[in-house]
Formats: C-alpha cells, structure tokens, sequence
C-alpha cells in the first residue's frame, strides 16, 4: 500500500502531488508515530487511569453505601412507625377505658345522687303525713270533745233529773263510737 | 492513491493566480518540514513539523487529563466529569464490542482514541499541523493494530487462526473463490483504516485551505462567503475530527474481537 503509493507520488511532479507521498519524511514519522504513541499510552496508564478507576470505584462504592444505608434507615423508620402505631392503638384503648370508668363514676354518681334525693323525699313526705295524721287526730279529738260537751249539755237539759251519771256515760261512749266509725269512713 | 479533483483544481488555481502575488497552495499545510536532521546509525528520526505536533498532542492529552484529575473528588467537577466520561465511553466501546475479555486491551483502546481525536483536532489551529492528514502515520497505526490483532489471534488460536479466511456453512466448492475473496478483506483493513483517516483529514484541511485563501483574496463584498464557509466547516471538522477518531477506535476493537473470538 505505502509502496504503490510511493510509486505514484514519485511519479507526479514534486509541485502537484500531495506532499503526503513525499517518501523522504517517512521514516522519522514512523518512528516518532510508534515513539508518540507509546510515551502517551506509558503516561496515560501511568498517571490518568489509576485516579480515575480509583474515583470511579470509590464513588461506585460510595454509592453502594448510601443505597444499603438509605435501605437500613428505610427499615428503621419502619420499625418505628409500627412502634408508633402500637403506641397509638395502646393511648387509645387507655383512653376508652378512662372514658368508661369516668361515664360510670357519673352514672353511680347520679344514681347514689337520685337515691339520695328519693330517700329524702320520702322522709318528708312521711314527716308531712304524720303532720296529717296527727292534725287529723287533733282535730278528731277536739270534735269528740266538743261533741262530748255538746251532747252532755243537751243531755243536761233533756234529762236533767232522771238520768244519773253512769247511764249518761254509756250513752256517750256509744255516741262517740258510733262518732268515730262514721268519721273513719270518711 | 491521488486525488485529481484536487489536483486539477491546484493547477487551474496555480493558473489563474500566476500573475498575481497570493499563490494558492492549499496542499501547503501538508508539508512535513524537517526542523532538526538527526541520523543515528543511519536511521533518520529528523524531529519535522509533524513530530513536533505528535508531541504537542501528547502534552495536551496528558495535560487536560492532569488538570481534569489533579485534586479528584466524589463530586466531580467540570473537567473531571468529562475525564470520567471519555473513561466510560471508552469502556462502554469496548465492553459493548469485545466484551469482558476487552478489559485488557483498554490502555491500547484509550490511548489511540485520543491520540488520533487530538491529532485531528489540534490540526485545526491556524498554523499547526495536521499528524493524521499524513498516511505515513495512519499507516503506522493501522499496520502496528494489524499486526497486534493477527498476534492475538495467533496466540489464543494457532494456525487454527487460518479458518478465519474460511467462513462457515459455505459449499466447499464455494471455497477457491471465497478464501481468497477472505483473505483480500482482511489484508484490505490496515488500508482501509488509515486511509479513511488520512483522506478524511486531508480531504477537510484542503477545503479549509481553499475557503481561507478566497477569503484572504477576495474584495471585501465576496470574502464573507468564504468566510462563512470557514465558520461552519471548522465546526464540521471538529465533529468529523470526533467521528473519525471514534470510527479508527471501534474497528480497532472490532478487529481485536475478530482475533480474539474468530467470527
């Protein structure tokens, strides 16, 4: 290929063909071509390559670390968050059961509370029927009283002489019996 | 090897322009000049325009690598982020087409990536030279992977390595035409590599020398054209530059698979 080449330059004239073909420059070329070429393959795998395989391989592995680590904090986060959660369902059961025990401190409380009321209520209202009773037997007392009175003075006046006193205290006694049944059945 | 369009437009330009003072020679940029002679035991390694730049292209690899990576962190910056991203495109490249087996051969792949995308793109500087607009040293680089590829393959494969110029399920009486046929593909690949290179970047150069010296030439209501020309082709350089470079390194890894794992 170079030969034929060769040929064709030396052929043309010096001026037209290309300088390229100009077979005298050929030798230094290709020595300093090989000389060139091997000092930049020596210096590039001696002072290039290593910094970059070593940055290369540390950011591989740097980033090797972070993935695991993002994965290791993922598992925490997890974890606290199911913590969390049974924290959470605990506080809330915690709180239902205060919640009850206070709705039944409240019920016993109204109940001891209506209990307590009744009770007095019946107290009074028993006091108040005694009250009754006891007016109701006052007064009953004073109309037999009066009645009493009232039937000696007539008896007094009708039968002043004839009727001796223990005939007129029987007559009485059934006058305040008989009295009596008709006030109970009022 | 010759380009008459080029040719051809050199004479009619050399023509037209005799009698003027500018002489077009876009052809001029190709010219190895021989700076130092040095002959030790009569080998010449003269240092020439094109070494220099060989070396130029080193330091500046090797110089962008070392401010991209001087002070390396987790958190890269600018410059280290492209480091490790042409790290990775290399590595992508090779794993895709080699495989794991390809790991080894990463300094080779690496070094000739950017050796061959810098010697194209400092060609590009006004008044620099262009190392792979020269065959001479595409050829170098593609003769020196052929040979390492047809070492691979002899050593992982032995003469096994011949049935490589045997492709399979083939009638046998198909072989006397296809073995051949074979064989000229394979020898064709060294060629085909730095040629494609070498053209490409003379190809680009050229234009680019024609568009400057119009412009240079021209009155002041046509240079703008050519100038504007020269805008877009040196961003279109940049980018062949790139894809040349890139196309040079993946058939390199091509090949090295070939060796490695026949067809």
């Amino acid at each position: 290929m170079i030969a034929s080449a060769h040929a064709s330059a030396g052929g043309a004239a010096a001026s037209s063909g290309l300088p390229q073909f100009e077979p005298s420059v050929f030798e230094s070329q290709i020595f300093w071509t090989l000389v060139s070429f091997f000092l930049l393959m020596y210096l590039l795998k001696k002072y290039v390559l290593p910094p970059i395989i070593t940055i290369l391989d540390s950011r591989a592995s740097r980033i090797a670390d972070d993935l695991q680590k993002a994965e290791a904090s993922r598992k925490e986060g997890e974890r606290l968050l199911m913590n969390y959660q049974g924290q959470l369902v605990a506080a809330r059961q915690v709180a239902a059961q205060t919640l009850d025990e206070a709705r039944m401190e409240a019920n016993r409380y109204r109940e001891q509370a209506l209990e307590e009321l009744n009770k007095e209520l019946a107290k009074k209202k028993n006091a108040a029927l005694l009250e009754i009773e006891q007016a109701k037997q006052k007064a009953m007392e004073e109309v037999r009283d009066a009645a009493v009175e009232l039937s000696m003075l007539a008896a007094e006046k009708l039968i002043a002489k004839s009727i001796n006193a223990k005939d007129a205290s029987r007559m009485v006694q059934e006058a305040v019996t008989q009295l009596g049944k008709q006030s109970q059945l009022h | 090897m010759d380009f008459p369009f080029i040719a051809t437009a050199h004479a009619e330009a050399v023509q037209e322009v005799a009698h003027t003072a500018p002489k077009m020679d876009p052809l001029h940029h190709f010219q190895v000049v021989n700076y130092i002679d040095i002959n030790p035991l009569g080998l010449d390694i003269s240092i020439s325009n094109s070494v220099l730049w060989m070396w130029i292209v080193v330091g500046v690899v090797i110089g962008l690598f070392h401010l991209a990576l001087k002070n390396p962190t987790l958190v890269p910056g600018r410059l280290q982020s492209v480091a490790e991203a042409a790290y990775l495109f290399v590595e992508t490249m090779i794993n895709e087409i080699i495989g794991h087996e390809g790991k080894k051969f990463f300094p080779i792949i690496f070094t000739l990536f950017f050796f061959v995308l810098f010697c194209n793109w400092t060609g590009l500087i006004p008044g620099s030279f262009t190392v792979t607009s020269q065959l001479i040293v595409t050829g170098t680089l593609a003769l020196g992977i052929f040979g390492f590829c047809i070492f691979l393959g002899a050593m992982h494969h032995g003469w096994h390595f011949l049935s490589f110029f045997v492709p399979h399920g083939l009638p046998p009486a198909l072989l006397p035409l296809m073995v051949p046929i074979e064989i000229i593909s394979f020898l064709a690949r060294p060629v085909s590599l730095s040629v494609r290179l070498f053209a490409n970047m003379t190809a680009g150069h050229t234009v680019l020398g024609v568009l400057f010296f119009f412009t240079a030439t021209l009155e002041w209501f046509g240079a703008w054209l050519p100038f504007g020309f020269t805008v877009v082709f040196t961003g279109m350089e940049i980018f062949i530059g790139f894809i040349q470079a890139y196309i040079f390194t993946i058939l390199t890894c091509v090949y090295i698979n070939d060796s490695l794992h026949m067809h």
